[in-house]
């Protein structure tokens, strides 16, 4: 794929088909893996023989890397019916999506904070360098309360 | 990074399959092929978790076989470069370079480990710093920075380091 502008995550360069897509946090992910593994249980008497080793190291991978534990709390934020041919999203107070417009986050932004939850503005500049340029020019104050916000739900838990 | 998006396919379906249960086979079929794979734009296709639409089937010509347009959600995990993410490390070996990554272990190559980190030899290969205070052995979890992907048609390899600013360790099970 020659002459195509060079990928940054930094910079947010990450192809106008992915800022615009729903980007999942790990937690969710972990979410939507287990529902689904469940299905397959029903259906099928040995599900693990079903999926692929993909599928499966990625549950590995999420279920250990998921900092929001309570599925409660997840359900809530982003709230969907978790069946499989439907996905509806319904906004709660004190969700995720305020926060992303109150903040003028993107969703990849969101998400890669949510996962690596930063303790300070200083770390969160480090995770995410886009927060400080894109015309938005967030500073400490903001970012440290945007911070403030995310710990809100998790305290939740 | 994790993504859901609707992806478009086409799948060709054997006449044996038409029925009642036209659709479930559809829909297995088209798990069967998909789930797993890797595509350079979009990434590794992790799960799919819905149909959004079937289109109407058209029979080939010359044969029986009939094709359906597919429009499917699923889940994909796409690595992008600069992105931070956390890790398992998986492997750990000799050439300056640690294995990756609890996901894929085919995937992550990690480089440019900090400077005074040395390679110890032993039962638990791993590397410590000089004062001994960090260890990266197997089963540790480590933030890490994507500095490079590589992206075929098929696959996507990574390089990543942990010597930037918060970036490293985050917990060693072995240690607690």
């Amino acid at each position: 794929m020659s002459g195509e502008e060079e990928e940054n995550a930094v910079e947010l360069k990450i192809g106008d088909e992915f800022l615009k897509a729903k980007c999942l946090m790990n937690c969710e992910v972990s979410l939507i893996f287990e529902h689904k593994y469940e299905h397959l249980q029903q259906v099928s008497e040995d599900p693990m023989n079903q999926v692929s080793q993909v599928f499966e190291k990625s549950l590995q991978y999420v279920k250990r890397f998921s900092r929001y534990k309570n599925p409660d709390v997840v359900q809530q934020v982003r709230e969907y019916p978790l069946s499989f041919f439907s996905f509806v999203r319904v906004y709660m107070p004190y969700d995720f999506d305020r926060i992303l417009s109150r903040h003028q986050l993107t969703e990849f932004e969101l998400c890669v904070l949510c996962n690596l939850c930063p303790k300070t503005a200083e770390e969160a500049v480090a995770m995410v360098p886009s927060l400080k340029t894109k015309g938005r020019a967030h500073s400490d104050e903001v970012i440290e309360k945007m911070l403030n916000d995310l710990s809100l739900v998790k305290r939740f838990e | 990074m994790f993504f859901h998006i609707v992806l478009e396919r086409n799948m060709q379906l054997n006449p044996r399959f038409f029925g009642r249960n036209l659709r479930e086979n559809l829909v297995s079929k088209l798990m069967k092929d998909v789930e797993g794979t890797c595509s350079g734009r979009h990434g590794f296709v992790v799960a799919i978790t819905g149909i959004e639409s079937v289109g109407n089937g058209l029979v080939r010509n010359g044969t029986a076989f009939v094709t359906f347009p597919l429009k499917y959600q699923c889940v994909v995990f796409r690595p992008f470069k600069g992105q931070i993410l956390e890790a398992v490390v998986t492997l750990v070996n000799k050439a300056m370079s640690i294995s990756f990554m609890y996901l894929y272990d085919f995937f992550f190559w990690l480089h440019l480990i900090p400077d005074d980190t040395e390679f110890q030899a032993g039962d638990m290969l791993n590397y410590t710093t000089s004062d001994g205070s960090v260890k990266i052995q197997k089963e540790c979890e480590v933030r890490l920075k994507i500095i490079g992907t590589r992206v075929d048609a098929t696959e996507i390899f990574c390089v990543g380091t942990i010597k930037d600013d918060f970036l490293g360790v985050i917990n060693d099970p072995a240690a607690a």
